[in-house]
């Protein structure tokens, strides 16, 4: 692939791109087998992790890929930063540069935030999930996981079931699926989940239609309180209408379709308890590929900081 | 005193061709032109038949429009960092450029318009530092902080005739019903943006497949409508007269054409320039410089307000002129702040933009950026106790100007124009 800067987006890859990116994924996985899980491809580089939004998950898949590359990882802890004092994320970013970072990992509540760092820094930026615009690294596990168990992507029906407004892995990982020819559909309740012309993606209202269009994979969404502060639905009712319930793992296992979650997990909301042990529930595959699929991303993008080797 | 002949030009509202003659002694004239008052101009003539004495100055016209020059009736002039009086030069200067004489100026965080000695400040530093006539909106509420109503009879007194938050909509109805009612009797005017604050907190754009993609939340066309409707319906009860602000949805502009055709008498309504040229497209990858309030919205509602413009539904084109220091509009676009300048570029883009491609023709330019905008504010010049009327100019259609930050005066460079070549360059004063 041609040499990028940063990642911010899918929408910002070619197709060689997103191919080249999943293609080193499987390499990048392979590793984890062996009895030494490091390579020293960015042996000497300098990974930052500034996350202004809490995040285990994310942010310890994004440190152990860069561990297994070698590279040195700095956390940039916001809490306890200057940013609660009231600086700017400009001001923020130049006293980081100053510190010569070549990778820049950043979450932020605000959507667009990672692209006006991108453009202020050198370094390699990585863009961790912005408000509820993009979680590239996110859709790369997916895609990944699907072509894993599928074999591949295209031809494949996923149906992303939630908050898809507040959702930055739903417009992500939709993105990344449709670019690899699957069909992607989309159901929640009704304020969460924007107009088929706005999205340009068929939009379902209840589970009967899901099994009518005969889904390979049900992509379950957590419901995002913290984002929500004057309520978009009665929450009362959401297990039974829009969840994974007993009686539909049922007919899920029947069918023999996947369950994909991006975590955290909320047991009895968006999914019934049993389902964490479904025979095709790819949750902890999700986070396994995570993993090998953000080494694959570190290691193919280029920071523009200079070197005088 | 020697006069001064202007010939051979085009006199915008009948495309007629006409001479001019400037001053008569040391009397000071105005004649009237189809309705137009045209001042300090004691003859006119049809061109080639006015008699040029030898010697006199002359300044051909040929290919020149000649209008009255235009009013803009919302403009925020303060800059952030800048002190007032540099704030006014400049707003001043960007307006001469742009073919602009006056302003109606807008109460904002430097300039809070609810007290008499803030307002004869502003009226000193604009008589001192200013090259355009600037009339304040008074605050319809104290620190326009939508709780006490300000003390209009202190603001009238001081020639106030506008009053207005600035786009925000105090949360109490009540508070503005009774508002309202007691500013009727002050023959004074409300001028607010239609909106339901608690339907468009925390949004940022229009609603549509742009917002999807960059995951923003989008104010829905129905908080403004509503807010429409709901100030329509204050404003009559109270029986005061209303300006409605910035409407930027093909259904606001319906719902004052119901109004008007009701015969509710007292109600105008303006759109601002951007609502009329761009969309949420404008806004691609963030583009701060397109963040606007309220949004930049779907080309149906372009055409829709530009038809409300035609048939006079809306009775201005505003500038909404929002000075943003460049260090803020480099924000993401959640955290920067709403707003474009449109001072400088005011008359080039209107020509380039509608005059040239035919969507709207001089009369109907004279009629929403000059005359119907006067006719609200009924600017006045208390000293000589006369009303002030509006110069001419004169627009070169023909020469082409480049729009850079150097080239502009405002003090700021969100201007949706930069970068962009328009068409026509102003002289005022015509005699230049």
């Amino acid at each position: 692939m041609n040499p990028r800067k940063d990642l911010i987006t899918i929408n910002s890859l070619s197709d060689e791109d997103i191919r080249t990116i999943l293609a080193s994924t499987s390499a990048m996985k392979d590793i984890f087998t062996k009895s030494v899980k490091k390579v020293p491809a960015l042996k000497g580089k300098s990974v930052l992790t500034l996350f202004y939004e809490p995040s285990t998950r994310t942010r310890s898949s994004f440190e152990v890929a860069a561990h297994r590359l070698s590279a040195d990882v700095t956390t940039f802890t916001v809490s306890t930063s200057s940013v609660v004092k009231g600086e700017s994320v400009h001001d923020t970013i130049d006293t980081l540069m100053s510190m010569k970072m070549d990778y820049i990992i950043v979450r932020h509540k605000n959507s667009g935030i990672p692209a006006v760092i991108a453009r202020h820094c050198k370094a390699a930026v990585i863009n961790a999930g912005d408000g509820a615009h993009a979680h590239p690294s996110q859709a790369f596990l997916d895609a990944f996981t699907i072509q894993e168990k599928y074999g591949d992507v295209a031809g494949r029906r996923v149906v992303i079931i939630g908050d898809i407004l507040h959702s930055r892995v739903a417009r992500s990982t939709s993105t990344i699926l449709r670019r690899l020819g699957a069909q992607v559909a989309y159901m929640g309740p009704g304020p969460l989940v924007p107009p088929r012309q706005h999205t340009g993606i068929p939009r379902f209202t209840n589970w009967e239609q899901i099994f009518e269009w005969k889904p390979d994979v049900i992509y379950l969404l957590r419901v995002q309180n913290e984002r929500i502060d004057t309520p978009f639905f009665p929450t009362a009712d959401y297990h039974a209408a829009f969840g994974v319930t007993e009686e539909r793992l049922r007919r899920i296992d029947d069918l023999n379709l996947s369950i994909m979650h991006p975590g955290p997990v909320n047991r009895g909301v968006e999914i019934c308890d049993t389902a964490m042990e479904y025979r095709n529930c790819l949750i902890n595959n999700q986070v396994e590929n995570g993993i090998a699929a953000r080494m694959s991303i570190l290691y193919h993008l280029t920071p523009q900081t200079q070197c005088h080797d | 005193m020697t006069n001064t002949y202007i010939t051979n030009a085009t006199w915008a509202l009948t495309g007629e061709k006409i001479d001019l003659r400037m001053g008569h002694g040391d009397e000071p004239i105005t004649i009237h032109r189809d309705g137009i008052a045209l001042p300090g101009i004691s003859k006119v003539t049809p061109a080639g038949e006015m008699q040029v004495p030898a010697g006199a100055r002359q300044i051909n016209a040929e290919g020149k429009i000649l209008l009255p020059a235009l009013f803009d009736l919302h403009a925020t002039i303060n800059i952030d960092g800048h002190s007032k009086r540099e704030s006014i030069y400049r707003a001043g200067q960007a307006a001469n450029r742009g073919g602009v004489w006056g302003m109606l100026v807008m109460p904002s965080r430097g300039f809070v318009f609810d007290n008499a000695a803030t307002l004869d400040s502003f009226d000193d530093a604009v008589s001192q530092r200013s090259l355009a006539t600037m009339v304040p909106a008074g605050c319809i509420t104290e620190g326009m902080k939508g709780e006490q109503q300000a003390p209009y009879n202190t603001l009238a007194a001081r020639g106030v005739t506008i009053l207005s938050d600035s786009g925000n909509m105090p949360a109490s109805l009540l508070m503005l019903h009774r508002a309202m009612k007691y500013a009727a009797e002050m023959e004074l005017t409300f001028a607010i943006r239609g909106d339901v604050p608690c339907l468009s907190h925390n949004t940022y754009m229009h609603p549509s497949s742009t917002s999807y993609l960059l995951g923003l939340h989008g104010t829905p066309a129905c908080a403004e409508e509503i807010g429409i409707e709901t100030i329509i319906r204050l404003a009559k009860d109270a029986g005061v007269r209303l300006h409605v602000q910035t409407v930027s949805t093909a259904e606001g502009v319906e719902i004052i054409r119901r109004a008007k055709a009701a015969g509710m008498k007292g109600l105008t309504a303006e759109v601002a320039l951007h609502h009329l040229l761009y969309t949420h497209e404008n806004v691609g990858d963030y583009d701060t410089t397109f963040k606007t309030v309220p949004p930049l919205r779907e080309s149906s509602d372009c055409a829709a307000l530009l038809a409300g413009v035609k048939d006079g539904t809306i009775d201005c084109i505003v500038t909404d002129h929002t000075p943003c220091l460049p260090f803020a509009k480099k924000q993401d676009f959640v955290s920067a702040p709403q707003g474009m300048v449109g001072l400088d570029t005011f008359l080039p883009a209107i020509y380039t933009h509608l005059v040239k491609p035919g969507k709207l023709s001089w009369a109907e330019v004279v009629r929403a950026c000059c005359t119907a905008p006067v006719d609200i504010v009924n600017p006045y010049d208390r000293e000589e106790d006369v009303p002030v009327a509006a110069p001419l100019l004169l627009f070169s259609p023909d020469e082409q100007q480049l729009i850079t930050a150097d080239s502009l005066s405002c003090g700021t460079t969100n201007n949706p124009m930069l970068g962009s070549t328009l068409s026509g360059t102003v002289t005022l004063p015509i005699n230049r």
